[in-house]
C-alpha cells in the first residue's frame, strides 16, 4: 500500500493539471464566443452582407462586443443579421444606433459596427432591431467611376470637333494660326499700334511741360514716390521677418538631425549587442 | 511476394481479433485497477519530460521559422494565433503520438514479448489469472486515456515555447499574447484533435501488446517485437491522422 501511494500522487497531479489545462482552454474560447455570462440579442437587416459570415466581430467605439450568431436571406432583396453582444454594453447602445458592415484592415475579416445614434436616450432591448447603413460596394463604386469615364469620352469628342475645325475651318481663330496672309496683316496692324503709341506718348510729354497741366503731373510724381518709399521699408521688414523663421528653421533642422544621429547610433548599438 | 502481402493482411486481420478481444475483457470483471493506475503512471508520468521537452521545442522552432514569411506579408501579429492554431491542431498531437510510439509502444512490446519467451504468460494462464486481462487491457486503457492528457500538457508548454520564440526578436506581452491566441481558437480545432488523440493512444498500445503478446519463442524475437511495434505505431498513427482530418474537413 505504501509503494501504491508513492506514485498515485503524481498520477494524480499529472491527470488533474492535464485536464485542467484542457477544461481551461475550453473555458477561454467559449468566453471568445460569448458563450458564457449573460448576453443580449441585436438583428439588423441588410440589403447585402457582403461577404460577413457567422463568428465575425462586433465593434461599438472600436471595442469587440460581440459577434455575428445568424445570418438569414429573409426575401430578395433583405438579408436579416442577428448579433449576440455582452450584456454589460446594453446601457449604451440606445434604439437609433446604426450598424453597418466594414472591413478589418485591407484584406481582413469583414466586421460588423455599430455606431451610436445622436437623439435617442431609450436603450435597447433585447431581440430589438437597430437600422442598417449600407457599406460602400464595389458596384456603387464602378457606378461613379463609369460616370466621370462618361464625362471624359464626351469632353474629349468635342475637343476633337474643336481641333478638326481649327485646322480646317475658316473661322477667325483657324485663319490666325493657318494663313500667312491674316499673320502679315495682324503683325502690320501691331506695328502701326506701335508708332501710333509712340506720337502719343510725345504728345503727353509735350502736354506735361505745358502750364496748364503742369502742377498736376507735379502731385502725381510726389504721391509715386512716397509710396515707392513706403513699399521698400515694408520689403526690408518682411526680409527680416523672413530672415528670423529661417534661422529658426535652420535651428529645428540641426536639433532634428541631431536626434536621429542619436537614434540611429542608439539602433546601432542594439543591432550590435544583438549580434553580441 | 504476394506471400509477403498476405502476410500483412494476415497481421492486419490478427490484430483486429486482438482489438477485439481488448473491447469485450474490458467491461468484464475482474477489474486489475491496481495495475491499471501503475501502468497510468508509467505511461503518463514518466513520459512527461520527454514530451514537454519536444512540445517546447516545437513551438519555439515553429515560431522562428515561420516568423520571416509572415513579416513579409507584413502579418507579424498573426504569429501567435497561427503557431498556436498548428500546435494545437497537428503538430503537438501527432508529434507527441509518435514520441510515445517510440518510448511506450516499444516498451510494451519487449516487456511483453520477453515475458511470453520466458514463458511468464503462460505461467499466468496456469495460475488461473487472465493474462490479457491483467496485461493487455490495463496498459491499452492506460494509453488511450493517457496520450490526450500528454498532449494537453504538449499544447500548452508549446504555447509557451512560442512565447519565448517571439520575445527573442520582439516583446510582446504574455497577456496579450494568450489573447491573441484564444482569439484565433475555435472549438473546431480544439474538439476533433483532442477526439483523434484517444485513437493515438489506444492504437499504440494496441500495437504493442499485440507486437509483445505474439512474440515467437527467442531471444532476439523480443528485439523484433520492439522494433515492429514502433513501426507499425508511428505508421499507424499517420494514417490515423489523415482519416481524421480528411473527416474533419469533410464535415466542417
Amino acid at each position: 500500500m505504501e509503494k501504491q501511494s508513492g506514485y498515485t500522487w503524481k498520477l494524480g497531479m499529472f491527470v488533474t493539471i492535464g485536464l485542467l489545462l484542457f477544461i481551461m482552454a475550453v473555458y477561454f474560447i467559449g468566453k471568445q464566443q460569448n458563450l458564457f455570462g449573460s448576453t443580449f440579442h441585436i438583428t439588423s437587416q441588410f440589403k447585402t452582407v457582403s461577404g460577413l459570415e457567422v463568428g465575425n466581430n462586433v465593434r461599438f467605439s472600436g471595442i469587440n462586443v460581440g459577434t455575428v450568431e445568424q445570418i438569414q436571406l429573409k426575401n430578395d432583396s433583405t438579408v436579416v443579421v442577428v448579433l449576440v453582444m455582452k450584456e454589460e454594453v446594453r446601457k449604451f447602445i440606445k434604439t437609433d444606433a446604426t450598424a453597418s458592415i466594414g472591413s478589418d484592415g485591407l484584406m481582413g475579416d469583414k466586421v460588423l459596427t455599430i455606431s451610436p445614434g445622436a437623439k435617442s436616450k431609450k436603450v435597447i432591448e433585447d431581440n430589438g432591431q437597430i437600422a442598417s447603413v449600407d457599406g460602400i460596394e464595389m458596384q456603387d463604386l464602378m457606378k461613379s467611376v463609369k460616370k466621370s469615364v462618361d464625362n471624359v469620352g464626351i469632353i474629349s469628342e468635342e475637343l476633337a470637333i474643336f481641333s478638326h475645325s481649327m485646322n480646317n475651318g475658316n473661322g477667325a481663330l483657324a485663319r490666325l494660326v493657318k494663313d500667312d496672309k491674316m499673320a502679315n496683316s495682324v503683325s502690320n496692324t501691331l506695328s502701326n499700334l506701335e508708332t501710333g503709341t509712340k506720337g502719343f506718348s510725345e504728345n503727353m510729354e509735350a502736354a506735361k511741360s505745358n502750364f496748364l497741366f503742369r502742377g498736376y503731373f507735379k502731385k502725381k510724381e510726389k504721391e509715386k514716390k512716397e509710396k515707392a518709399e513706403e513699399r521698400k521699408e515694408k520689403q526690408e521688414e518682411a526680409k527680416k521677418e523672413k530672415q528670423e523663421a529661417r534661422q529658426e528653421k535652420q535651428e529645428e533642422q540641426e536639433k532634428a538631425a541631431k536626434e536621429k544621429e542619436q537614434k540611429e547610433k542608439e539602433e546601432q548599438q542594439k543591432q550590435e549587442d544583438a549580434k553580441k | 511476394m504476394i506471400l509477403n502481402i498476405k502476410n500483412t493482411f494476415a497481421e492486419i486481420g490478427e490484430t483486429t481479433i486482438f482489438a477485439k478481444r481488448f473491447f469485450k475483457e474490458v467491461l468484464i470483471p475482474p477489474y486489475e485497477t491496481k495495475e491499471f493506475l501503475r501502468q497510468c503512471y508509467v505511461i503518463g508520468y514518466r513520459s512527461l519530460p520527454l514530451v514537454a521537452i519536444t512540445g517546447f521545442i516545437m513551438g519555439l522552432v515553429l515560431t522562428l521559422q515561420s516568423r520571416p514569411t509572415l513579416v513579409k506579408f507584413g502579418a507579424e501579429s498573426w504569429l501567435p494565433g497561427m503557431v498556436a492554431l498548428s500546435l494545437i491542431r497537428e503538430i503537438a498531437p501527432v508529434i507527441t503520438a509518435l514520441i510515445c510510439a517510440g518510448k511506450i509502444s516499444s516498451g510494451i512490446g519487449a516487456e511483453l514479448g520477453s515475458m511470453k519467451v520466458t514463458e511468464q504468460i503462460d505461467a499466468m494462464e496456469v495460475s488461473a489469472v487472465n493474462p490479457y486481462n491483467y496485461l493487455v487491457v490495463t496498459r491499452v486503457l492506460a494509453c488511450t486515456l493517457m496520450v490526450p492528457i500528454l498532449v494537453f500538457f504538449a499544447d500548452a508548454i508549446g504555447i509557451i515555447g512560442g512565447y519565448v520564440g517571439i520575445n527573442i526578436h520582439g516583446d510582446v506581452n504574455f497577456y496579450r499574447f494568450l489573447t491573441q491566441i484564444v482569439q484565433s481558437l475555435e472549438y473546431l480545432d480544439l474538439l476533433p484533435a483532442t477526439l483523434k488523440t484517444f485513437f493515438f493512444g489506444f492504437f499504440i498500445g494496441i500495437i504493442g501488446c499485440y507486437k509483445g503478446f505474439n512474440a515467437s519463442n527467442g531471444t532476439e524475437s523480443v528485439g523484433q517485437a520492439a522494433n515492429s511495434a514502433v513501426v507499425t505505431a508511428s505508421l499507424s498513427i499517420f494514417i490515423i491522422d489523415m482519416v481524421a482530418v480528411q473527416i474533419t474537413d469533410l464535415f466542417f
